[in-house]
């Protein structure tokens, strides 16, 4: 135990020298960050309102629920107009007639699971914070806007001629796989939150404590 | 009728040593839950609204259902096997849960409704919904939102007690 304990310490030493050896800079600003987003993390979970929502077993439960529930709505809507946009379903219909008119509903569906993921953050805003699979999540979940703005551009700046296409063209089905791939990785990390393989408390390389921003565990090993 | 020996047997089945002792393999049958979950409800929830004439108003409503139909059954297969997958790993403590049996008892009412009632009264929807052209039996549009209503609601109790599970 105390062996495999020593080992475990020889390997993180030596992913430190090793990173410190490629971009020592880059992983100080980094390490900055997550001190930033730590003392923010800490500085929420300091109202007494946080540990209300987080301790109140009906409040919480109902805005996870809203959380997921609201999923149907929005994903469910950005499916349709997906599977469209791939050519694999609504083929009778014009794809600008389903982007266009189930936006709005879509929107409102995002608009809620915002908000309800916001307060989850607040309740839980340490954990959240150092948690590897929410910073996948907000990882993906950037990367899913920046496809739909090019998706969107895409098909401002094209002519629709291929409107009432059962297909459309290559670059506008790749942009609806990326989407719905991105998607469902962004709803797979966040299921993945519920679990504590990798958080800080546990014994992992210094990489993931890095990654995961555990601060406390990354400045025992200085 | 006693079912609890069902529990029994998946309790000491294969499959719930499996779920038991394979947490990244379960975790990722937890997404595959959720992603049908949004399958199958997001193109219920398409439907009913249809109906409702809250989306899609003007499009004909018989396409609206015929795409979503495929993609309802394969959200609701999805949903089964991998919640009978999840059922395994905690068979025994399910067998005594209220949400549970509430939600598989939601899950039963909105097949059959689906696949009954809503089939027979949205194929019979009024032009002024439907926008199929004329029916020569149509019933009435307050039935037609009735049903959709009627629908979601069901549906929205089987997601809501599905999660509620986690909390009991």
């Amino acid at each position: 135990m105390l062996l495999s304990s020593k080992l475990i310490a020889l390997h993180q030493l030596r992913n430190i020298s090793y990173l410190r050896s490629i971009a020592p800079q880059n992983i100080e600003e980094k390490t900055m960050l997550n001190e930033l987003l730590f003392k923010f993390a800490t500085w929420l979970d300091g109202f007494q309102s946080s540990t209300n929502l987080h301790e109140a077993i009906y409040a919480y439960g109902w805005v996870e629920g809203t959380h997921v529930l609201t999923l149907t709505l929005f994903l469910g809507m950005l499916l349709v107009i997906d599977l469209r946009l791939l050519g694999v379903a609504f083929k009778e219909l014009p794809a600008s007639t389903l982007v266009e008119r189930l936006d709005k509903p879509m929107m409102v569906g995002f608009v809620i699971m915002l908000i309800s993921g916001a307060l989850l953050f607040y309740a839980i805003p340490v954990r959240s914070t150092q948690s590897i699979w929410f910073r996948v999540k907000v990882v993906f979940i950037l990367a899913a806007g920046i496809n739909a703005l090019l998706i969107r551009n895409m098909t401002r700046a094209s002519d629709m001629s291929w409107d009432n296409d059962p297909v459309p063209p290559k670059r506008i089905r790749v942009g609806a796989a990326m989407s719905l791939g991105l998607w469902i990785l962004v709803v797979a990390s966040g299921r993945n939150m519920a679990y504590d393989w990798w958080d800080c408390h546990k014994e992992m390389p210094h990489f993931m404590y890095w990654a995961a921003g555990c601060v406390n565990e990354l400045a025992a090993f200085e | 009728m006693d079912i609890v020996f069902i529990f029994e047997w998946l309790d000491a089945s294969w499959l719930s040593d499996l779920a038991r002792t394979s947490a990244g393999l379960f975790s990722m049958v937890q997404a595959v839950h959720i992603l049908s979950m949004i399958m199958l409800c997001g193109m219920i929830i398409l439907g009913d609204l249809r109906m409702l004439n809250v989306v899609l108003t003007g499009v004909p409503s018989a396409v609206i259902i015929q795409n979503t139909k495929k993609w309802i059954y394969i959200g609701l297969a999805g949903i089964i096997l991998s919640g009978i997958y999840e059922s395994s790993a905690i068979a025994m403590k399910l067998a005594t849960n209220s949400f549970f049996w509430a939600k598989m008892a939601g899950l039963a009412m909105g097949i059959i409704f689906m696949l009954s009632v809503r089939s027979a009264v949205y194929s019979r929807a009024p032009e002024v919904i439907g926008s199929n052209g004329s029916q020569s039996d149509p019933v009435d549009a307050w039935v037609v939102k009735l049903v959709a209503v009627a629908h979601l609601f069901i549906w929205f109790s089987v997601a809501a007690n599905g999660r509620w599970i986690g909390f009991s």
